[in-house]
């Protein structure tokens, strides 16, 4: 079976604009989460008036300024993290190698400031013109499309959408079409740029937004905080990487999806425990094996205490060794972006022997009982991780990465 | 049992396919069998039928009762201007 690793990062979020700036503030535990401001505070409510924004964000700085009137920052987010992580990797995308990489992209929304900027013509406004460059600034494969188009990239192209696990299926999607030799090389992962008043009120309207802070699988947990931005990831064979001298930042060992097949909204151990096991499977590894789980961790009472009864489940006595941390309390839950954003987290912690802290720790929840290493990083040996994406709909995706062969 | 009580009753009655004689002030949303999002619409179909708005504080999907869904419904009944 051919080997994947990752030889480029890139990313975009409240935390940093490049993938190194975003890993630092990880390692030191700071927290991108404030108040929204790029949203009329009239408008904004207590109960959600916070969130992880991208901020002080300048895309002329990386973007052509004849390509950005077709770009929603849905696109803009997509294309700073993929340019990154591109030019990161060296893969030199050339007549040989442009057809035979994919651009496989997780989005969980679509171009929600553009669709909400026209629609507040439309309806609030009457306006009787619709801005021609709706549609293809709004579409959720309009990233994937970018990247195809920034960096001559003409392989498998497309969007996979599954709401807060679309990155990791992404991931999943691009692994397998390079095992199966369809494709050499991918750009993979997530992109969202969802701060917007519609898609806050919407999630404010589950009830599951916190108006504190996100504190992952603490005592009096609140619920989620919001966040955007993108991640995006090279991946390419072992053999293609040696190949060409790239350093190689960890190897993609294995990819776990399930569908608890049971609630719209409410998650399953069930389900979640089944996407590890698979993921743990594929990559050829015992439970034993893993030293650090980045943890869907939403902060929200039913994700956290059905994560870590999932744990306890896959990993019997092994789960209390675990470091098990979420790192949405720094970039929030960026949806689609989410796994890729916490793929840095994982690729941060296998190089670097540093696992990422959950912040805003109050004290134990005795429905969550493993070692969520509160507060700050921990200085430890990480042979392999896993990371978890649980999305509503019940859909699961797990990824379980190992050091640099 | 008052008007709001009755109402709210109905609400959760038509929600959970269940009669009305089977909701009691002490009983949970929970107990009823009205879980998960079908708890959040029936608190969103109490906030419509009444034009308030429930804080989360006072929604306690876990250990919250029916009884104190309609305390919850009365106080924000209480704090609303007659007209408004």
């Amino acid at each position: 079976m051919r080997r994947i690793v990752i030889t480029g990062m890139g990313g975009i979020c409240a935390l940093g604009h490049n993938a190194s700036d975003i890993w630092q503030a990880m390692a030191e535990g700071r927290s991108g989460i404030g108040p929204v401001h790029h949203i009329d505070a009239k408008y904004l409510r207590a109960s959600a008036a916070i969130a992880a924004e991208v901020s002080d964000f300048d895309p002329l700085k990386y973007i052509d300024a004849a390509r950005l009137p077709f770009l929603d920052p849905l696109s803009q987010h997509a294309l700073v993290a993929a340019g990154e992580a591109i030019r990161q990797s060296g893969l030199p995308l050339d007549h040989e190698r442009a057809p035979r990489t994919a651009v496989v992209v997780g989005v969980g929304a679509a171009g929600e400031e553009t669709r909400e900027g026209l629609y507040q013509k439309l309806y609030g406004e009457q306006a009787s013109r619709f801005h021609p460059l709706g549609i293809v600034r709004i579409m959720s494969n309009a990233p994937a499309s970018q990247i195809s188009m920034t960096h001559g990239i003409t392989g498998p192209t497309f969007t996979v959408s599954s709401a807060c696990a679309s990155s990791n299926h992404a991931f999943a999607q691009a692994a397998l079409m390079i095992r199966a030799g369809l494709v050499d090389a991918a750009v993979a992962g997530g992109a969202e740029a969802c701060i917007t008043l519609g898609i806050l009120r919407a999630w404010e309207a589950m009830r599951v937004l916190a108006p504190d802070t996100c504190r992952p699988f603490s005592a009096n947990r609140r619920g989620l905080v919001l966040g955007e931005g993108s991640a995006m990831f090279v991946l390419e064979t072992l053999e293609s990487a040696q190949a060409r001298g790239a350093t190689i930042l960890a190897e993609l060992a294995g990819v776990g999806m399930s569908a608890d097949a049971g609630d719209i909204a409410a998650p399953s151990d069930v389900g979640a425990a089944a996407a590890m096991r698979i993921a743990l499977q594929d990559a050829g590894m015992q439970p034993a094996d893993i030293d650090y789980i980045n943890a869907h961790g939403t902060g929200t009472v039913a994700n956290d205490c059905t994560e870590t009864r999932a744990i306890h489940n896959v990993f019997g006595k092994h789960a209390r060794r675990l470091a098990v941390t979420s790192t949405k309390p720094m970039h929030g839950h960026a949806l689609g972006a989410a796994g890729a954003l916490e793929l840095i987290a994982v690729v941060g912690a296998l190089r670097n022997g540093i696992v990422p802290p959950t912040l805003n720790y109050l004290g134990p929840d005795p429905a969550c009982d493993l070692d969520y290493v509160p507060h700050e990083a921990r200085a430890m040996t990480v042979r392999a991780a896993l990371s978890n994406s649980f999305a509503f709909g019940g859909l699961n995706a797990v990824v379980a990465l190992r050091r640099a062969p | 049992m008052s008007n709001v009580q009755q109402e709210v009753f109905e609400i959760i009655s038509k929600q959970a396919k269940i009669g009305m004689e089977t909701i009691k002030p002490e009983s949970t949303l929970k107990d009823l069998g009205v879980a998960s999002l079908d708890a959040i619409e029936v608190i969103f179909d109490i906030e419509e039928h009444f034009n308030i708005n429930l804080p989360n504080e006072e929604v306690d999907f876990e250990n919250g009762t029916v009884g104190h869904l309609t305390g919850a419904v009365e106080r924000q009944l209480a704090q609303k201007p007659a007209n408004g």
